[in-house]
């Protein structure tokens, strides 16, 4: 009976032992919310290689500056210089008085685009809008759409509108300067659009596991245009980006230049072309990192952004937006006029 | 010892069992009822909630439920077998260390148990000893407000649980009362588990490949406890109670956990389906499913 009975009892503390999983705390102090910040980036970040980032030797750097901090604020400081190595505009730590993101993927750029400039000696402020997207003709009988961001939703009745009052024009120009992102679902309503068949437009990865190079196989996302759909086949496309052109906007370029009738215009795009997770630290501050990488259609990796097609690299000075002109939109201009119906 | 013996050999053989007949030689004779035990609560009490696919922090504070449980013996051995059927709705809302942050949980489940039980065991005339298989369905959300792309972490099992009870028959007064303790733990099946970092938008896109993962004690943990005392006030039984459920899942590297403590309070009422018109016999044997 006796031994009966601890055999009950070890058998029943082995399936506690079994179903005990730990959770690795930290502790709510400054170096606990500095250990936790770097080991979720450690355990999370998708793009130590492509940033050719030594994260142990940042760990070695910075780990005794955090040491040196008096206030929450000189932590912050502290923390968001850490998160600068990793040159990613989807890494953000927010605070209650603070928000870090890492700007020079952008600023250390020329913008390339004015909003004024566009709207007074383009459009004339003669345009039509649904949500996020302008539309308009141009004098020489060219469609224009620009998609300022892809933060709400698109959809299918709108894309129709859009194509059904620009179809008979030469050929279209879509600009996606200074478009920040926002929701991927945005891309294939309008990507399709654009495809002659079912058409792979890029393939995304996830971590796996815990370490630097621990990734899923990539998952290939085909998009297919549908027959009942308004279609642009035949004639040409001048897609308009610049460095401003970011996250889910970079991968619509990626996806859009592998159309045989589009052509990229402009300067690189900015990146972003990891899909972002949330975390959070002891102290409440949330933490936004990179975290599943999305490569072309072509498997290169678009976190370093997408190039324009070669011979169309165009910049624009100061001079140009003091002179009212735009250089990237009058080179898809001369584009289309050149190659349009 | 001999008790405990058979408790664990009917618990191995239930699980198999798909009938038996019936072995009292008066149930020719006399008419057999069942009374149905159906039991309407509320839960209220704390939450403690973890998610590393959500955040690495620990949240906590409260838990609320809505709860169903009916209990009959079963026809083909009345006096032995005895099933329930339980279902229950939890709603939890915690907060971070912070409280800047807000994670929730709703959850919904369903479970079916027969179970083997012994009367007056050790000639105890009051206390009442039972074992059994089970089957749960179980699925819900965890929501976790703060979050972009990685907002909610959703649950989904089904397991065969081992179920166990016991219960005591005594008077407060004049007042019969029923101490209850059950306990469930599942031993196997099978949940939803995406990969470490798998976004919902990629399973979405249709990547669904490991999201069904079979459990078993050291990736599914979980072990509900209850106990009740049921005042029997005439026609009503008033249940007072308290509910311990804990759940902890690792898979992929993802740790997942919720435990829950609440008060628990329930009207039961126990009932006979007879057809239109009929009555039971003066004579009829009622065999209750817990008193």
């Amino acid at each position: 009976m006796k031994k009966s009975l601890t055999a009950l009892a070890a058998a029943i503390c082995l399936l506690f032992a079994a179903g005990c999983h730990e959770i690795e705390e930290y502790p709510n102090t400054y170096m606990g919310n500095f250990d936790q910040l770097w080991q979720l980036f450690d355990e999370h970040y998708c793009f130590f290689e492509e940033k050719g980032v030594d994260w142990d030797s940042i760990y070695a750097q910075y780990r005794p500056r955090a040491l040196n901090c008096r206030s929450t604020q000189e932590l912050f400081g502290v923390c968001s210089d850490m998160l600068s190595e990793l040159r990613d505009g989807h890494v953000n730590l927010s605070s209650w008085f603070n928000t870090f993101y890492y700007r020079a993927w952008w600023s250390d750029y020329p913008q390339n685009f004015n909003e004024r400039v566009l709207q007074e000696n383009y459009l004339y402020f003669n345009y039509d809008q649904l949500g996020p997207i302008t539309f308009a003709i141009l004098p020489s009988n060219i469609g224009y759409i620009r998609i300022s961001s892809f933060d709400s939703g698109i959809g299918e009745g709108n894309m129709n509108a859009i194509l059904a009052k620009l179809i008979r024009t030469r050929g279209l120009i879509i600009d996606i300067r200074d478009n920040g992102g926002g929701s991927m679902t945005n891309i294939e309503t309008i990507a399709r659009r654009f495809m002659h068949g079912r058409t792979l437009a890029y393939s995304i990865r996830h971590k796996d596991g815990k370490g630097h190079n621990d990734f899923s196989e990539p998952y290939d996302v085909y998009f297919e245009p549908q027959a009942d759909f308004l279609l642009w086949l035949n004639k040409p496309v001048a897609l308009l980006t610049n460095r401003s052109t970011f996250s889910a906007a970079n991968v619509f370029a990626a996806v859009l230049k592998e159309c045989p009738q589009v052509t990229v215009i402009g300067a690189r795009t900015g990146g972003g072309g990891g899909m972002p997770l949330s975390y959070e630290l002891p102290f409440g501050w949330g933490v936004r990192m990179s975290a599943a990488p999305i490569h072309d259609a072509r498997g290169n990796c678009i976190e370093n952004g997408v190039d324009p097609t070669p011979g169309y690299e165009v910049n624009f000075t100061d001079e140009d937006s003091a002179a009212g002109r735009d250089p990237i939109l009058d080179t898809a201009v001369n584009f289309i006029e050149t190659n349009g119906f | 010892m001999h008790i405990i013996r058979k408790i664990i050999a009917a618990f191995c053989l239930s699980a198999f069992v798909v009938s038996a007949p019936a072995q009292n030689a008066d149930s020719a004779a006399v008419e057999t009822v069942r009374p149905v035990l159906s039991a309407y609560g509320v839960e209220a009490g704390s939450a403690h909630l973890a998610d590393t696919y959500l955040t690495p922090l620990h949240y906590n504070g409260w838990h609320t439920a809505l709860t169903y449980e009916r209990m009959q013996a079963m026809g083909f051995a009345p006096e032995n077998w005895v099933m329930q059927l339980s279902a229950r709705i939890s709603f939890d809302g915690t907060q971070n260390r912070a409280r800047n942050a807000d994670m929730y949980n709703l959850e919904a489940e369903g479970a079916w148990t027969m179970m083997r039980r012994w009367r007056n065991p050790w000639n105890l005339s009051s206390l009442t000893l039972a074992v059994g298989p089970g089957t749960s369905l179980r699925g819900g959300c965890l929501y976790l407000s703060r979050n972009g792309n990685n907002p909610a972490s959703a649950k989904g099992a089904w397991t065969v649980n081992a179920h166990a009870m016991a219960a005591y028959n005594l008077r407060l007064g004049r007042l019969p009362v029923t101490l209850r303790y059950e306990a469930m733990l599942p031993v196997t099946g099978a949940f939803f588990a995406p990969e470490y970092g798998q976004l919902y938008y990629e399973i979405w896109l249709g990547e669904r490949k490991g999201l069904c993962q079979a459990a078993w004690f050291g990736n599914y943990f979980r072990l509900v406890n209850h106990v009740t005392a049921d005042l029997r006030l005439g026609s009503t039984t008033l249940r007072l109670g308290y509910h311990n459920d804990i759940i902890s899942t690792k898979v992929h590297d993802i740790v997942s956990r919720r435990t829950t403590h609440a008060f628990s309070l329930a009207i039961v009422t126990e009932w006979i389906s007879l057809d239109r018109g009929r009555r039971a016999a003066a004579d009829a044997r009622f065999i209750s499913a817990l008193y």
